[in-house]
């Protein structure tokens, strides 16, 4: 059996100067880091990267370090950063530019709990703060995909039918710093995988200020192409999946990923490492003859309405697993997917594992009893998970 | 990737797949390294595993948590492990309910415990038990450090012997973690582990139903919720709240508390400051303005932003407190005791022993009281007042003076007959005079009588350049002198350089401010004139070789050059006459008589040392050794935390310069307000800052009473309070259990 032993946060770090190496041919790699429980791992093996044409600038703040990546990326480099929760949140103006600017900046985030009070565990809500921002957000369930989803992120977001950032998410702790085999590709393979950076209109020659003033009907039009770009996300995603299998000989999973769905009389929704754990929970209940199936929301942003809007067809029950809470309303991927269903069918929410509670197989058993025992969907659910 | 036949061969039978394996320690132990390498070692032989830490308030000795799961195929789940089949518990102290929540009969249990496995058969004899002395083991290998040891890595050798998994996958595994380095330790686990089978039969575990604990809604509190952590035995070491020694109190030849009368100053006003400094000073007027200060010389504020003004407070509390003295109550055995003269040391001895309710008698050869403090010191530096006020406490104690009684050895025999005991403090009486030809005329003086004359009134009448020869305090006393008396020009020939000058630096400075030269590196070595003195040639000196008290030896050369010189005063030091105390046994020196030191401090120091010699002898006690504070437990810069303090330079005294026009008028007119004392670090001496409080990351120091408790049950020895204490007002200690 091949694959080394690796943490999430290592195969990120791993997967970002794999693609950094790729652009030595082109305007190289630039990277602006600052560390943040959990995400600290990721930075500090990349800061220990040898990486031909590349820099990684450790700067003073979260702030910063997007600044870096923005300078980075609209003077041609291929650019990467990575941060979590409250450091996401100072970063914040700086996420709006990136995007924007329209800059293919890569960032895996460790998604942790908002504080006060400090909680370093895991909570989707940091990035679902970030959600429109206009970038693209993708889920990873484990350590491949975290690796192998970093170097789809720089193929879709250079992609120049795109021309995005691309955020990709890893829980603090069950997933960041959970050691598994990881399959690391050589350099050559990601060569021919990820091919060099040509940014059109990047900085080149005499320095010159990008993100002026501008007036409404320019914005209009920019919002326009932005929105345009997130909606030929799936048709470029296909032919990444298609290259990334041509190399490395396994294929990236979709952006929505079934699991015994087909013929499910309860189908569970979920993101992240939940929706790993929701797989476990779904063969346990088949053993015991429930016809119980899942979703697993990979891609976020853009959203996939129309994969979610067919894998719902025919489906009674769904219950839609949040690990965030938008407040004053409920979990938002349930807030997403709710009219997506068939008419009549129950849609209920329920927010789980909320600042780091520690989801089991038990839970989702729990929730998907719950949902298949309502005959109307009611209010979200907030359960405890505790740990 | 499908079933790894290969992977399931290579382990033992009796090892479970899907397998989780759960660890518990402590932070700082390696919990979560030890699940990384178990899963490692299994990893080595071909399964797929997970491994993760639970990370918890990531501080030395919280409880934490790692797991590990390996299976045939790759793991889906990502919840911690609840049902574990193995449990490594690091710290033998867990072991407890919660450790071995959920965990079925026939679960394996590895302990690190140096008590075997004996202690652990009758509660725990359905677990099968493994034991090693990792801690033992991993200390004699070196791993980790001296307060704390990392057995992670010890503890994994014995994991894998327990478990019957094959050496070369441990081997195999440190290599993959790059952990070589620690294989021998492992080993010598691996050999020393034992272990024993589970009975057979007995019921399955009974889980403790754990409440959820009540939590308090974030915005019915704003004070951090009390961490719910308890230390358990993991802690090697407890902060203390201990005092230190300030460098300013060990540094004052009285013997005064320094840093004591300044923090009572800035909290507590002037009445507060001056009960501390009448402990041990009677003259804080005098001392205020005559005194060099070595405690702002070792005043630990000098390495950031300038010594506090200490002296300067001093005399603001001197000047300022309302306090008569109070006469005392009569001591319980009350002794008659003689002093002979009243100089600093002769009051430092009265004022001690009149304190503490004994009868003392001052026998003063002048027609006032203060020796040197009175005829020595010219107004303008100490005015009659002041010296007054001072010694007018003193006499409030109930001591009796005698002036106008010269005493010579058989009066001082005759007074040792009548009385308990005498403190001869008669200061210097002999005064260095200057090996050079001319010196016996006219308009050559001794400095110190020349001052003296001045004190009653017969002060010469001088004119022109007058030169004194010398470097200390007379010297520049003289010089200054000579000024206001109508010299019109005054050198100061000193042998040593600026640095070199005994003299109270500001002192100088005012002098040189004055319109006083400093002729320096030079010596007269010869007086010139025609019926009084006319000129004198000073010659040049070089510093050689440093000499006993390690400053370097002057050596006069032959360059010489004449200046005029219409008077010149001798400053050169006094000696001790001796020949005036009789050997009696009942018979006690003090001050420069029996020290030397020179200083108005030292001498009072000397005397408050010679009344406590006097008291102990009196009882048949052995001599009094006052403590003085070892190097360890002085506070130094470093212990100092200059970030807790805002830069603010030294409040300076209020000085007028011009000496035709001031004349005997005091020069300095002090600081303008106590607030100087408000600088004062406190080196030392809790002020009760709140900063532990603040910092512990715990939140388990409480204010209590007039200081703080720590709770040593929640307490995990970070050392963060000490670390951050402004002033080393604490220190950890370890504990008994950790020497």
């Amino acid at each position: 059996m091949s694959g080394q032993l690796l943490s999430a946060n290592h195969a990120a770090a791993i997967g970002a100067a794999l693609a950094g190496r790729a652009n030595r041919t082109g305007r190289g790699f630039v990277s602006g880091v600052y560390p943040i429980t959990p995400s600290t791992e990721c930075m500090e093996l990349l800061c220990n990267q040898e990486i031909e044409k590349g820099h990684v600038v450790r700067v003073e703040s979260e702030h910063s370090a997007m600044a870096v990546c923005i300078g980075g990326a609209a003077g041609g480099a291929r650019t990467f950063t990575t941060s979590s929760s409250n450091g996401l949140a100072f970063m914040a103006e700086n996420v709006v530019a990136a995007a924007l600017l329209r800059l293919p900046v890569v960032m895996v985030a460790a998604n942790r709990t908002l504080g006060p009070p400090w909680n370093i565990w895991a909570d989707h809500g940091d990035t679902l703060m970030l959600r429109d921002t206009g970038w693209i957000q993708m889920y990873c369930a484990d350590n491949q995909e975290v690796l192998d989803t970093v170097l789809c992120a720089f193929r879709l977001a250079e992609d120049r039918r795109i021309l995005l950032p691309a955020l990709v998410c890893q829980e603090a702790f069950v997933l960041s710093h959970t050691m598994a085999r990881t399959h690391v590709p050589t350099q050559d393979e990601v060569d021919r995988f990820l091919p060099p950076l040509d940014l059109p209109g990047r900085l080149v020659g005499t320095a010159r200020i990008v993100g002026g003033l501008t007036v409404p009907q320019t914005t209009e039009v920019h919002r326009a192409q932005h929105h345009q770009a997130m909606g030929r996300f799936f048709e470029v995603y296909r032919e990444v999946q298609d290259a990334f299998e041509a190399v490395f000989g396994r294929r990236p999973a979709d952006p929505v990923v079934p699991y015994r769905a087909d013929d499910a009389d309860v189908l569970v929704v979920s993101m992240g490492t939940i929706g790993s754990t929701v797989e476990r929970a779904v063969d346990v209940a088949r053993e015991k003859g429930i016809r119980l199936g899942a979703l697993r929301v990979r891609t976020f942003r853009p959203f996939p309405a129309e994969l979610l809007a067919a894998a719902f067809r025919g489906r009674p029950r769904i219950a839609v697993i949040d690990r965030n809470v938008s407040l004053g309303f409920g979990g938002v991927l349930w807030g997403e997917a709710r009219g997506l269903a068939d008419p009549g069918a129950v849609v209920q929410g329920y927010m789980i594992g909320i600042g780091g509670g520690d989801v089991r197989p038990e839970h989702v058993l729990a929730l998907a009893e719950d949902v298949a025992s309502r005959q109307a969907a009611g209010a979200p659910v907030l359960m405890e998970a505790g740990a | 990737m499908g079933v790894t036949e290969t992977g399931r061969a290579s382990i033992p039978e009796e090892i479970p797949l899907p397998l989780e394996v759960r660890v518990h320690g402590r932070g700082g132990q390696g919990g979560v390294t030890c699940a990384k390498l178990i899963a490692t070692i299994y990893a080595e032989q071909g399964l797929h595993v997970q491994t993760f830490g639970d990370y918890g308030s990531e501080r030395t000795g919280a409880p934490i948590r790692a797991f590990a799961r390996v299976d045939t195929v790759p793991i889906r789940n990502h919840n911690k492990v609840y049902r574990p089949h193995h449990l490594v518990v690091l710290d033998a102290a867990l072991l407890g309910d919660d450790v071995l929540d959920g965990a079925e009969p026939g679960a394996v249990v590895l302990l690190n415990t140096a008590r075997g496995l004996e202690p652990f058969a009758d509660r725990h004899g359905r677990f099968r038990f493994a034991a090693v002395d990792a801690t033992a083991i991993a200390r004699r290998h070196g791993i980790g450090t001296s307060a704390v040891v990392i057995i992670n890595t010890t503890l994994a050798g014995a994991y894998a012997r327990a478990m019957g998994l094959p050496w070369e996958a441990v081997e195999r595994a440190f290599a993959v973690q790059g952990l070589a380095r620690d294989l021998p330790a492992a080993r010598e686990a691996w050999d020393a582990v034992v272990s024993r089978a589970a009975d057979e039969g007995e019921a399955a575990p009974v889980r403790r139903a754990v409440p959820a604990p009540n939590v308090i809604g974030i915005a019915e509190h704003v004070e951090d919720l009390p961490n719910p952590l308890r230390t358990g035995s993991w802690r090697t070491q407890m902060p203390l709240y201990l005092s230190h020694a300030a460098p300013c109190n060990a540094g004052c030849p009285a013997g005064n508390d320094v840093v004591g009368f300044v923090q009572a100053l800035a909290t507590g006003g002037v009445e507060a400051a001056a009960r501390v400094l009448f402990r041990t000073q009677p003259l804080p007027s005098v001392c205020g303005r005559v005194c060099p200060a070595p405690c702002m010389s070792a005043c630990n504020r000098g390495a950031y932003d300038g010594a506090v003004h200490i002296r300067g407070l001093e005399r603001w509390i001197g000047d300022h407190v309302d306090a008569e003295g109070v006469r005392p109550p009569r001591a319980a055995n009350p002794r008659r005791v003689a002093v002979v003269g009243s100089g600093p040391a002769g009051l430092g001895a009265a004022f001690a022993l009149a304190s503490l309710g004994h009868d003392v008698e001052i026998f003063e050869g002048e027609s006032c009281l203060g020796g040197v403090l009175r005829t020595g010191i010219p107004a303008y530096r100490l005015p009659e007042e002041v010296l007054d006020r001072d010694i007018g406490r003193i006499l409030a104690l109930g001591v009796t003076a005698r002036t106008g009684t010269f005493l010579d050895a058989a009066a001082i025999a005759d007074l040792a007959a009548t009385r308990d005991a005498v403190i001869v403090a008669a200061g210097l009486q002999r005064l260095t005079g200057l090996e050079a030809p001319g010196v016996l005329l006219p308009g050559v003086l001794q400095g110190i009588r020349f001052l003296d004359d001045v004190k009653r009134g017969a002060a010469p009448r001088l004119a022109g350049h007058v030169v004194v020869a010398g470097g200390g305090n007379t010297a520049v006393d003289c010089a200054r002198t000579a000024l206001r008396l109508g010299a019109a020009s005054v050198t100061i020939a000193y042998r040593r350089g600026r640095k070199e000058m005994p003299a109270i630096g500001p002192e100088v400075d005012e002098a040189v401010a004055e319109g006083v030269k400093l002729a320096l590196h030079r010596q007269p070595v010869r007086v010139l004139g025609e019926g009084r003195v006319q000129s004198l040639e000073l010659a040049e000196v070089e510093l050689g070789e440093p000499d006993a008290s390690g400053r370097r030896r002057p050596v006069v050369t032959g360059r010489t050059a004449a200046i005029p010189c219409d008077a010149l005063l001798l400053a050169l030091g006094q000696a001790a006459d001796l020949s005036i105390v009789p050997a009696l046994p009942n018979l006690f020196t003090a001050g420069d008589m029996a020290t030397g030191d020179g200083t108005v401090t030292h001498a009072l120091g000397s005397g408050r040392r010679a009344a406590a010699r006097v008291l102990a002898s009196l009882d048949g006690e052995p001599d009094p050794v006052l403590p003085r504070p070892d190097l360890d437990s002085l506070v130094a810069p470093a212990h100092v935390r200059f970030s807790h303090f805002h830069v603010e330079p030294p409040h300076a005294e209020r000085h007028r310069i011009g000496a035709h026009a001031l004349g005997f008028d005091e020069v300095n007119r002090g600081l303008d307000g106590p607030s100087e004392a408000s600088r004062c670090f406190s080196c030392g001496a809790c002020t009760h800052c709140d900063t532990c409080m603040l910092y512990c990351p715990e939140g388990v120091i409480h204010r209590v009473g007039q200081g703080y408790r720590v709770d040593e049950a929640f307490c995990k020895g970070c050392g963060m309070c000490v670390a951050e204490c402004p002033r080393r007002a604490m220190a950890m200690v370890q504990e008994a259990s950790a020497r």
